[in-house]
């Protein structure tokens, strides 16, 4: 999976299959009443030739604590509930530029792409000194040049961001790093910490760490 | 990146290779714990009923109650034979890849008679040429359908199998409502099933 030498060829076909498609009654389909930022990225994908369900180019994915629970279920069937389960989708840089190509500072994000990113805990955990009970939870960010504020919100089952402060559990100002490596897809993954778990936020080469006790 | 080993696909994997697989995996994955995930090669996708609600409650366009979800990755068929090849007829399919399928449901609802507490569950079904048995299972948040116990249940359902004329690549799911029914519809290859589910 790695998106380097066929994007050009890759875009191209998909760019002629989204014209081709524009003739066709699969327009109707439901991926073209989504928001339009969304469906411009839909459109480039595999996907017109799918009439059920179109391929998103940012692939959704699952990270749960303890990381990859669902496999060390599989080892121990005894195993305790997990803590944490977060899904979100993974855009990717496709040459762009992550700040000012992609994304803006002090403008908020949605940590990923199409659905809103959900944020399950499965047992209340602590944030900052904030206790969040448990539940399901929607986590969205503004990325700003010396930190990142990081915000869950209760919005669930909701798609992009369209911000409700009202709704907001807490919000949290996390320091950010910079990574030697850059990350083409958007990444997050828990690590563990003493403490708990930190939710490791990490794109291009910025790297921001939301520390979680339980 | 490069060290982190990628998700596997292999839906059918027989256990005597399995095992040995996963400790191969914990080993390189304990290495690599700097690294990050990479790009899973099957991808996860989330389907909704009522279609797409996440995109109609942001554009506060609801006109139903959000009733049903499902969760599960989208393996390519890539021109190998799926059904009564990858997928053997007559075995456990975790009806995806990687993580098991998850479907949650938001108020109770009755498949093949039986009232179905809301909640979340896991879906499996047994692959035959002529008809599905769809398999809903109290165990979520599992890998696969290696640790499939059969003790928790839920309700199993057959559905007659619809032949395709034109092949679908990637496997698919959604949601189709018919008359008080919504049936998640699932295409792959040259076939297309439909679970009921009554509302």
């Amino acid at each position: 999976m790695k998106p380097t030498n066929k994007t050009p060829f890759l875009f191209v076909l998909t760019f002629l299959l989204a014209i081709a498609c524009n003739e066709t009654p699969e327009q109707q389909e439901p991926a073209e009443q989504k928001p339009k930022p969304d469906t411009s990225e839909k459109r480039q994908s595999e996907i017109m030739i799918n009439p059920y369900a179109s391929v998103d180019i940012s692939p959704m994915d699952m990270s749960y604590f303890p990381v990859d629970y669902p496999k060390l279920k599989m080892a121990n069937a005894n195993i305790a509930p997990p803590v944490i389960r977060l899904i979100y989708s993974r855009p990717h840089l496709q040459r762009r530029a992550l700040f000012n190509g992609i994304l803006k500072y002090e403008e908020p994000w949605r940590l990923g792409a199409n659905e809103s990113s959900e944020i399950t805990f499965y047992r209340s955990v602590t944030i900052q000194g904030k206790k969040i009970p448990a539940g399901r939870y929607i986590i969205y960010g503004i990325p700003r040049q010396d930190k990142w504020t990081i915000i869950l919100n209760s919005n669930i089952d909701s798609w992009g961001l369209k911000q409700d402060s009202s709704k907001d559990i807490g919000r949290f100002d996390v320091p950010i790093s910079t990574n030697g490596v850059s990350l083409e897809y958007f990444t997050m993954v828990f690590e563990k910490t003493d403490s708990g778990a930190d939710l490791v936020i990490a794109w291009a080469d910025v790297v921001a760490r939301l520390p979680i006790k339980f | 990146m490069e060290c982190y080993p990628e998700k596997t696909n292999e839906f059918v994997m027989k256990r005597n290779v399995f095992l040995p697989s996963l400790f191969l995996l914990f080993g390189i994955a304990s290495i690599a714990q700097s690294g990050l995930p990479a790009v899973d090669k099957s991808p996860m996708d989330m389907c909704y009923y009522p279609a797409q609600y996440p995109s109609l409650k942001t554009q506060d366009r609801i006109t139903e109650p959000l009733t049903a979800r499902v969760i599960y990755s989208r393996p390519k068929k890539e021109g190998r034979t799926i059904f009564g090849g990858v997928v053997e007829y007559g075995k456990l399919w975790r009806l995806g890849a990687n993580e098991a399928t998850e479907i949650e449901f938001y108020r109770p609802v009755i498949i093949a008679g039986k009232k179905i507490p809301k909640g979340r569950y896991t879906l499996f079904a047994i692959v035959n040429e002529k008809s599905w048995t769809f398999i809903i299972n109290k165990e979520t948040d599992v890998w696969g359908s290696f640790k499939y116990n059969q003790a928790k249940d839920v309700v199993r359902v057959i559905a007659p199998v619809q032949v395709l004329n034109e092949p679908v690549e990637s496997l698919a799911m959604t949601f189709e409502k018919q008359n008080q029914s919504i049936n998640l519809v699932i295409a792959w290859e040259n076939v297309k099933v439909a679970m009921p589910v009554s509302l």
